[in-house]
C-alpha cells in the first residue's frame, strides 16, 4: 500500500514539475521568439534561457527517484 | 586570460596630425580612446567639409554593401586598388549598380511566389485540366473551383442537393482526391446561375480558390492551362535573371570591391580625428595596446617620425580598467572554448577570463553525462571528421576542436561506468562498471553530480573573491567567507551523514557559527540568502545525474528492441534508430545542460561583464570589425 502511495507521489512531482516547466517554457520561448526577430545574435542565449526552468523538471526527476527508491523501488 | 594593456600618448606638431593617424592606422595597434581633456588640450571637431565627406562615404559605402549582396558578390575577393576611388564616379556606380541589382532581386523573389503559388494549386489544376479544356469550348458555362478539407467532405453530396434544389439538374460536380486527403471539387454550370450557386457555394462554407494575382479576371478555363504552361517557363525566367545578375556583377562588383576598402579607411580617419586632442600647435592621440606589442610600437613610431614626434606611456593609476579594451589569450589547447565565453559579453579589464576553466570543466560535465564508449567513439569521428573539412580560425574547426576533448572525456566516464552503447558492452564483452552502474546506482551518480557541482561553485566562489580582492577588498573577504560556510556546511552534512568521521560535525557547526558574522559584516543582510543560493546552485548540478540515468536508460532500451520486435533483423534496425536519436539527444542536452551550468552557476559567482573589444584603427579588410584576439596579435 505505502508503494503505491510513493509512487502517486513520484508521478506527482513529475507531473507538476513537468507542467511548470512546460508553462515556463512556453513563456520565455514566446518572448525569446520576439528577441530574436529583432536581434537574431542572440540565439546562443536564447537556447540557454530556454533550457533554465529544465532545472524545475530536472529535480522533480531527482525527486521521484528518491521517493521511489525510500519506498523500496528498484535502485 | 586577458592580457595586460597599456595606454600610450603620441604627442606631435599639428600639422603632421593626418601623417601621424596614416601611419597608426598602417600600424594597426592602437585602439584610440579621446584625448581631448579641455584646457589647454580640446577636441578637433570635424570640418563642415569632412563632415559632408563622412556623410558621403556612409551613403556610398551603404549602396555599396547593399548593391554587392544583392548581386551575391558580398564575400568576392577585392582587387588590388592602385589609385584612391574617384568618389563621385564611385558614389553613381554604387546606387546605379544597387538599383539594378535589387530590381533583379525583386523580380526573381516574384518569379519564386508565382511559382510556389502554382506548385501549391497544382495538383487541383492538374486534376481537372482535361475537364477545364472541354468547358472552354461552351462560352455560356462557367465553373467553380474549391477544395473541400478530408474531414468535411460530407458536405460534397448535400452541396448537390442544394444545387438541385436552387437551379434543377443543369450542372455537373466533379471531385478528385488529392495527395493530401482532401477532396478537390469543380462545378460547371451555366452563366445565368453564377449569383445563386456563389451563395449556395457561401452556405456551404467552401470558399473559391483564388487564382495568383497575374491571372485575375480570367476564367479557369483560360486561367489552368496558362499556370501550367508558366510552371515549364518559370526556371528559365530565373536563368535568365541570374545570367543578368552574373553580367551585372562582372560590370560593377571589381570597382566596387576595389573602392569598399579604401572608402572604410578615410572613414575610420574621419572618426579617429574626431578623437584627437589639439593645442595651438600640437596634437595628442592616446590609446590602448598590449603591453608586450609597445616595444613594436615605440620602435614604428621612431623609424617614422624620428624627434619629431613623443610616444608616451600613461601611467596605469591614470586610467581606470572600464575604459581599456579587452583581449583574451590562451594557449592553443583552451583557444576553441573562447567560443563559449564570448556568447557572453566580454568580461572587464583587469577581472577574470574564465576560458581555462571552461575548458576543462565543460567536456568534463559532458562527458559524466553523456559517459559511453560507443557514443564517445562516435563523437570522436564527427569531431576528426569536422576538423578535416574545416578551415583554421572559423567557427566550425573551434566546434571540431571543442568535440575532441569532449569525446575523450565520454569515453572515459564510458569506461568507469561500463557502458558500450548503454548495457551493450557488459552484454557481449563482459564489460563491468569501474565507478559504478548509472542504471543501479542512482544514489552514487546523484552523489558524484551534487559533489562536482559544490567543487564547481566554490572554485567560481573562490575566483570572485581572486577577481575582487583589488577593485573591492571587503567583497572579496565576503565571497572568501561563502566559499569557506559552503564547504563547512558540506562538511558537516558529510559528517552527520557519517560519510565523514562524526566528531568533524562539531567543530564544522561551531566554526559555521564563527564566520557567520563575518559574513553579515562583509556582504550586508543578504549574505545569507546568497549562501543559500550558492548551495542551491550546487544542487542544480543534480541535473548530470538525471541526464545520465535518462540517456543510459534510453540506450538499454534501444538494445532490448533487438529481441522483442521478433525479427532478429527489424529489431536490429530499430535498436540503430534509437541509438541515433538517443546519440543526437545525448549531443544536444548535455551541451546545453553543461552550458547553463556554466552561465549561471559558476560564472554567476565571478564573472564581470562588461569588456570592450580591442579594435586598434588599422587598415579595413572584408568581415571586420571583429574583436582581435591573443593568437591574432
Amino acid at each position: 500500500m505505502n508503494y503505491i502511495w510513493a509512487a502517486a507521489a513520484a508521478a506527482g512531482v513529475m507531473v507538476f514539475t513537468a507542467l511548470a516547466t512546460a508553462w515556463a517554457q512556453s513563456r520565455i520561448g514566446t518572448a525569446i521568439s520576439a528577441a530574436l526577430a529583432e536581434k537574431p545574435e542572440l540565439g546562443a542565449q536564447a537556447v540557454i534561457m530556454v533550457a533554465i526552468p529544465e532545472t524545475m523538471v530536472i529535480l522533480g526527476f531527482v525527486v521521484a527517484v528518491l521517493i521511489i527508491l525510500r519506498a523500496g523501488g528498484a535502485g | 586570460m586577458i592580457i595586460p594593456m597599456a595606454k600610450v600618448r603620441l604627442i606631435g606638431p599639428r600639422s603632421r596630425l593626418p601623417e601621424a593617424l596614416a601611419a597608426l592606422q598602417d600600424i594597426g595597434l592602437l585602439h584610440l580612446a579621446d584625448a581631448s581633456h579641455g584646457e589647454p588640450v580640446d577636441a578637433l571637431p570635424l570640418t563642415a567639409r569632412e563632415q559632408r565627406l563622412q556623410r558621403q562615404l556612409t551613403r556610398i559605402l551603404e549602396d555599396t554593401d547593399a548593391a554587392l549582396a544583392a548581386m551575391h558578390a558580398a564575400g568576392r575577393r577585392a582587387p588590388a586598388a592602385h589609385a584612391a576611388p574617384d568618389l563621385p564616379a564611385i558614389a553613381r556606380r554604387a546606387r546605379r549598380a544597387r538599383r539594378a541589382a535589387e530590381a533583379i532581386a525583386a523580380r526573381a523573389a516574384g518569379l519564386a511566389e508565382e511559382r510556389a503559388l502554382i506548385l501549391k494549386y497544382r495538383d487541383f489544376f492538374a486534376a481537372f485540366e482535361h475537364a477545364l479544356a472541354g468547358v472552354a469550348r461552351f462560352p455560356h458555362l462557367t465553373t467553380y473551383a474549391a477544395v473541400v478539407p478530408a474531414h468535411e467532405r460530407a458536405v460534397i453530396p448535400q452541396l448537390g442537393d442544394a444545387l438541385r434544389k436552387e437551379v434543377g439538374p443543369e450542372f455537373a460536380i466533379s471531385t478528385h482526391e488529392l495527395a493530401s486527403g482532401d477532396v478537390a471539387l469543380l462545378l460547371v454550370l451555366p452563366k445565368s446561375f453564377a449569383a445563386r450557386i456563389e451563395r449556395a457555394l457561401a452556405d456551404a462554407k467552401l470558399p473559391e480558390i483564388p487564382l495568383p494575382a497575374g491571372y485575375s479576371g480570367a476564367t479557369l478555363a483560360e486561367a489552368v492551362p496558362r499556370m501550367l504552361d508558366r510552371l515549364k517557363a518559370i526556371p528559365r525566367d530565373a536563368e535568365a535573371l541570374a545570367r543578368e545578375r552574373a553580367a551585372l556583377a562582372a560590370q560593377h562588383a571589381p570597382a566596387l570591391l576595389a573602392a569598399r576598402g579604401p572608402m572604410h579607411d578615410r572613414l575610420a580617419e574621419l572618426e579617429a580625428v574626431a578623437r584627437c586632442g589639439v593645442t595651438a600647435h600640437a596634437f595628442t592621440v592616446e590609446g590602448w595596446l598590449p603591453l608586450s606589442a609597445m616595444p613594436r610600437l615605440e620602435e614604428e613610431v621612431a623609424k617614422r617620425f624620428h624627434d619629431e614626434m613623443v610616444l608616451e606611456t600613461i601611467a596605469r593609476e591614470q586610467w581606470t580598467a572600464k575604459d581599456a579594451p579587452v583581449v583574451l589569450s590562451n594557449p592553443r589547447v583552451f583557444r576553441p572554448f573562447e567560443m563559449l565565453v564570448r556568447v557572453m559579453p566580454l568580461p572587464a579589464y583587469g577581472t577574470i577570463d574564465p576560458t581555462p576553466f571552461v575548458a576543462v570543466f565543460f567536456p568534463a560535465i559532458f562527458g559524466i553525462m553523456l559517459g559511453d564508449v560507443g557514443y564517445g567513439l562516435m563523437l570522436l569521428g564527427i569531431a576528426f571528421l569536422i576538423r578535416r573539412k574545416s578551415r583554421v580560425g572559423t567557427t566550425l574547426r573551434s566546434v571540431g576542436d571543442m568535440a575532441v576533448p569532449m569525446a575523450v572525456f565520454t569515453i572515459i566516464f564510458g569506461v568507469l561506468y561500463g557502458e558500450f552503447f548503454g548495457d551493450m558492452g557488459q552484454r557481449l564483452f563482459g564489460m563491468r562498471p569501474i565507478l559504478f552502474d548509472r542504471a543501479e546506482g542512482v544514489l552514487a551518480a546523484l552523489a558524484l553530480a551534487v559533489g562536482l557541482g559544490f567543487v564547481h561553485v566554490v572554485l567560481g566562489l573562490v575566483l570572485g573573491a581572486l577577481s575582487m580582492r583589488r577593485s573591492a577588498p571587503k567583497h572579496a573577504v565576503g565571497k572568501g567567507v561563502t566559499a569557506l560556510m559552503v564547504v563547512l556546511i558540506v562538511l558537516a552534512l558529510l559528517a552527520a551523514f557519517e560519510v565523514l568521521p562524526k566528531a568533524l560535525f562539531m567543530p564544522a557547526v561551531i566554526a559555521l557559527l564563527v564566520a557567520f558574522p563575518v559574513l553579515i559584516l562583509t556582504e550586508g543582510l543578504v549574505a545569507p540568502v546568497e549562501l543559500l543560493a550558492s548551495v542551491g546552485n550546487a544542487l542544480s548540478y543534480a541535473r548530470i545525474m538525471a541526464l545520465g540515468t535518462a540517456s543510459v536508460m534510453l540506450a538499454a532500451v534501444a538494445n532490448r528492441m533487438v529481441g522483442t520486435m521478433g525479427s532478429i533483423v527489424v529489431g536490429l534496425i530499430f535498436a540503430l534508430l534509437f541509438h541515433l536519436v538517443n546519440f543526437a539527444i545525448g549531443l544536444f542536452g548535455p551541451t546545453i545542460h553543461a552550458l547553463r551550468l556554466h552561465y549561471v552557476e559558476f560564472f554567476g559567482k565571478f564573472y564581470s561583464p562588461g569588456g570592450q573589444p580591442y579594435r586598434p584603427l588599422a587598415h579595413w579588410s572584408p568581415g571586420a570589425p571583429k574583436d582581435l584576439t591573443g593568437s591574432e596579435l
